[in-house]
């Protein structure tokens, strides 16, 4: 709040829409972003040298994995995500959020309790033991009614809207709001053991309640990391170049056909398992057919961008979101390749999978995130970045870390399918379990590499952000009237 | 891309929308994309035809019949070996891989079920084949315990590569060993010795292996050893060289499983190291048995394997 007065008594103007909270979201994209990936690289760095467990139970891999997970995902990736939605959703409806500030805050506050009471959680071993859903049932409860609230205020947003029509990052937003309320609720269907017990027990059971899991777990992926940051991509993209959104019958098409087709490719997850085979036949011909709607937002960003690719070499910001459009066509290739039956076999539970998350993760996610924060944040606090030099550092220190990720993963991933399924002459097992362990430790050390490459990217960003932030407090303070975009 | 002449050519229109400064072009869909599109549904539906996929009702659809289908052998419960050709599923995936990977190791399991312990170690042939299966049975199974390539660990599990054997060396016995597993037990003396006696005990232990010790103590504590007061000579054997029947320790040699006397360095820990078994007994060596999550067989190979290219025991 006390940014939101100093801005104002610098540039009233900014008042009209709600940029406090968009700037509260944004501080907390890099305080999330930065712990994350720290907990990231430091895991990346116990399987390959597992003494750095200290026999701590608190910080084991099992522990801090979900810690990793949640904070990328709910912490960096959610609070990007509110930040980007609200900036968007009031810019392109030319409205003040609908609720006022106060369920906005309430918002914020809450979901950033979720995140850290989730994290410590996990940390004293209090988890739901489901993969990106891991928060025990109280925590699930706060989640529900903070995505309530902010359900209400985008939807009151857009029809509060100045504008005839809705603009397509909103359809995206919106589509990630709604899906994620239904996977949120269907997935956590718990009984509490006692009342007062955060223990509690699935209502499914069996291969139904894995299958439950995997419908949420790839939907997630599905509408909090794809549809929701095509939605960045459309509003910051077409912004950052400074040319119209390449087919808008494209974005229609694409978008209905990524929402229908998503839902059904969840069993992937569960090839060669307990579901029956039909299930994962349907899930994997639909993985298929996803290909090309998910390269549809890809086309879109890119020729978003004919015309101007000069760009590419003067503007870091451009770099970034063009690169994760990049990662974002490679990732959704490789997906619905490896969830045919055949490539699964070779890929299901190797590193290959943990390779595919992370250029999709760290390729796509993060790098459009960046992208969007770089050109976001400057204006929000009615100042420039503080140094373009260290955009650029940071665009290649995050490129280099996630190529050093993926490519070690593919190596060691490919690796452990071939050793696991390897026979003798004489019909025998080739390797035993530990020698696919012990080989892949070289590639475990090179991920760690990658990964630290890409956290230190991402605090070099948080550097450059902290200067830009507090050079705009000055220049408000000073009386320097800086027009808004 | 570039073939999209509107694009590049002329100046596409807009939809006349604008948001925020963002306007969108009308260009049309990319030919390419609509026909990656289509042919994404046709491998869809061919995938269709090719494995299980809709459900109706309590069925499903399994392909075209007779296009992609899976034989297999399998043993029925009242032991009749059958073989089935099915539509593709995984089982049947697994149980004709199987097959095939037990068909070649058969030949080479059978000459192992069929012949002697000794005559198994002297076929050249034979032992590259019970070396290559043993490898990757003993690291699966055994290694856990027993460590890559069975050195074991003080104070957890024997070394199996030394010439020590707690239940016995030979082939019979390592057989009996996997297949029924063993449990190690020494009471606990805490009770019945007092603190200068259990002193006594292992100076005298210590002395045995030529460990540093108190010479005092240890002739004092080699009386105790033999008299009823202690009772020790009734499982290590007047002599101390144990006794693989129980599974007793060898007391005379350098080898040391649960007191870690190689790990200390200096005369008192050492000392403490045996003072603490001897005062708070054993009850944890165990190891499982394998017979029956293994097949015999296979504990046929193991045994070779542990005794012949483990080394140590013969």
């Amino acid at each position: 709040m006390a940014t939101a007065s100093v801005t104002t008594a610098g540039v009233g103007t900014s008042e009209q829409y709600n940029y406090d909270i968009v700037r509260k979201f944004a501080i907390m994209t890099l305080v999330w972003g930065a712990i994350g990936m720290f907990v990231g690289v430091y895991i990346a760095s116990e399987l390959a040298f597992p003494f750095l467990n200290f026999d701590s139970a608190y910080i084991t891999f099992g522990r801090l994995r979900p810690v990793h997970t949640s904070g990328v995902i709910f912490g960096f990736g959610g609070s990007a995500l509110f930040a980007t939605s609200y900036y968007v959703v009031q810019r392109t409806c030319q409205a003040r959020l609908f609720g006022g500030e106060r369920l906005a805050n309430f918002t914020f506050w809450g979901w950033q309790a979720a995140v850290a009471l989730s994290a410590l959680g996990y940390m004293f071993g209090y988890t739901q033991a489901r993969e990106y859903a891991e928060m025990v049932w109280p925590v699930d409860l706060l989640i529900l009614v903070v995505w309530v609230s902010y359900l209400a205020i985008y939807v009151g947003t857009l029809m509060k809207r100045k504008q005839p029509h809705i603009y397509v990052a909103n359809w995206f937003y919106l589509a990630f709001i709604l899906a994620t309320a239904l996977l949120h609720i269907f997935n956590n269907l718990q009984v509490p053991v006692k009342l007062f017990s955060l223990e509690s027990y699935s209502l499914f059971s069996g291969t139904q309640d894995a299958m439950t899991q995997w419908w949420y777990g790839h939907n997630a992926v599905g509408f909090f990391l794809t549809a929701a940051f095509l939605g960045m991509m459309y509003y910051f993209v077409p912004k950052q170049a400074g040319r119209p959104v390449y087919s808008y019958r494209l974005s229609i098409l694409h978008f209905w056909a990524i929402i229908f087709l998503y839902m059904w490719a969840g069993a992937h997850h569960l090839h060669w398992t307990a579901l029956p085979d039909w299930t994962g036949t349907l899930a994997a011909t639909f993985s298929i057919m996803l290909l090309l709607p998910s390269w549809g937002g890809m086309i879109n960003g890119i020729m978003t961008l004919s015309g101007a690719w000069d760009k590419l070499r003067t503007d870091p910001v451009i770099r970034f979101l063009i690169v994760a459009l990049s990662f974002y066509g490679m990732s959704t290739f490789e997906g619905p390749m490896m969830s045919l039956k055949d490539v699964n076999a070779l890929s299901h539970y190797t590193d290959w999978t943990v390779g595919h998350v992370h250029s999709g993760a760290l390729g796509w996610v993060a790098m459009i995130t960046f992208g969007s924060m770089y050109h976001m944040v400057p204006r929000i606090w009615n100042t420039q970045m503080y140094s373009l030099r260290l955009i650029n550092v940071h665009f290649w220190l995050a490129t280099i870390g996630v190529l050093l990720y993926i490519v070690a993963m593919w190596i060691s991933g490919i690796m452990q399918g071939l050793m696991w399924r390897a026979f003798d002459d004489f019909g025998n097992l080739q390797y035993s379990f530990v020698e696919s362990v012990a080989v892949a430790h070289p590639f475990y050390v090179m991920r760690a590499l990658g990964g630290a490459f890409f956290l230190t990217g991402m605090i070099i960003m948080c550097y450059n952000m902290y200067r830009t932030i507090r050079q705009g407090s000055t220049e408000a303070h000073a009386g320097l009237n800086v027009a808004t975009a | 891309m570039s073939q999209d002449k509107a694009a590049t050519t002329t100046t596409p229109k807009t939809t006349g929308h604008n948001w925020d400064g963002i306007e969108e072009y009308t260009n049309p869909l990319p030919t390419w994309w609509i026909w990656g599109f289509y042919i994404t549904f046709i491998f869809t539906v061919v995938y269709w035809l090719f494995y299980p996929a809709w459900p109706i009702g309590d069925k499903f659809t399994k392909g075209i019949p007779g296009l992609h289908t899976i034989t297999y052998k399998a043993t029925t419960v009242d032991g009749k070996e059958v073989e089935k050709t099915t539509h593709w599923n995984m089982r049947s995936k697994f149980m004709h891989e199987m097959n095939e990977m037990e068909g070649v190791q058969k030949q080479w399991f059978d000459k192992v079920a069929a012949m002697s312990f000794a005559d198994v170690s002297k076929d050249a042939e034979l032992m590259q084949f019970v070396n290559s299966a043993g490898k990757t049975l003993f690291s699966d199974n055994c290694a856990p315990c027993h460590q890559a390539g069975g050195q074991g660990k003080i104070a957890f599990s024997p070394n199996l590569t030394d010439d020590h054997w707690q239940f016995g060396g030979t082939y019979d016995e390592i057989q009996q060993t996997i297949n029924h597993g063993r449990k190690g037990f020494m009471p606990a003396f805490k009770e019945v010795l007092n603190e200068q006696q259990i002193t006594q005990l292992a100076n005298y232990v210590l002395s045995l292996s030529g460990e540093p010790h108190d010479a005092a103590f240890a002739t004092a504590g080699a009386q105790l050893f033999k008299s009823e007061d202690a009772g020790c000579y009734y499982c290590h054997g007047e002599n101390a060289k144990g006794n693989t029947q129980m599974g007793s320790a060898n007391l005379t040699d350098k080898i040391w499983l649960w007191a870690d006397v190689p790990g200390k360095a200096t005369q008192e820990s050492k000392l403490a190291e045996v003072k603490k078994v001897i005062s708070g007994g054993l009850d944890r060596g165990v190891m499982p048995a394998w017979g029956g999550r293994l097949k015999p067989e296979q504990i046929k190979l193991l045994t070779v394997y542990v005794h012949d290219s483990l080394g140590g025991g013969k």
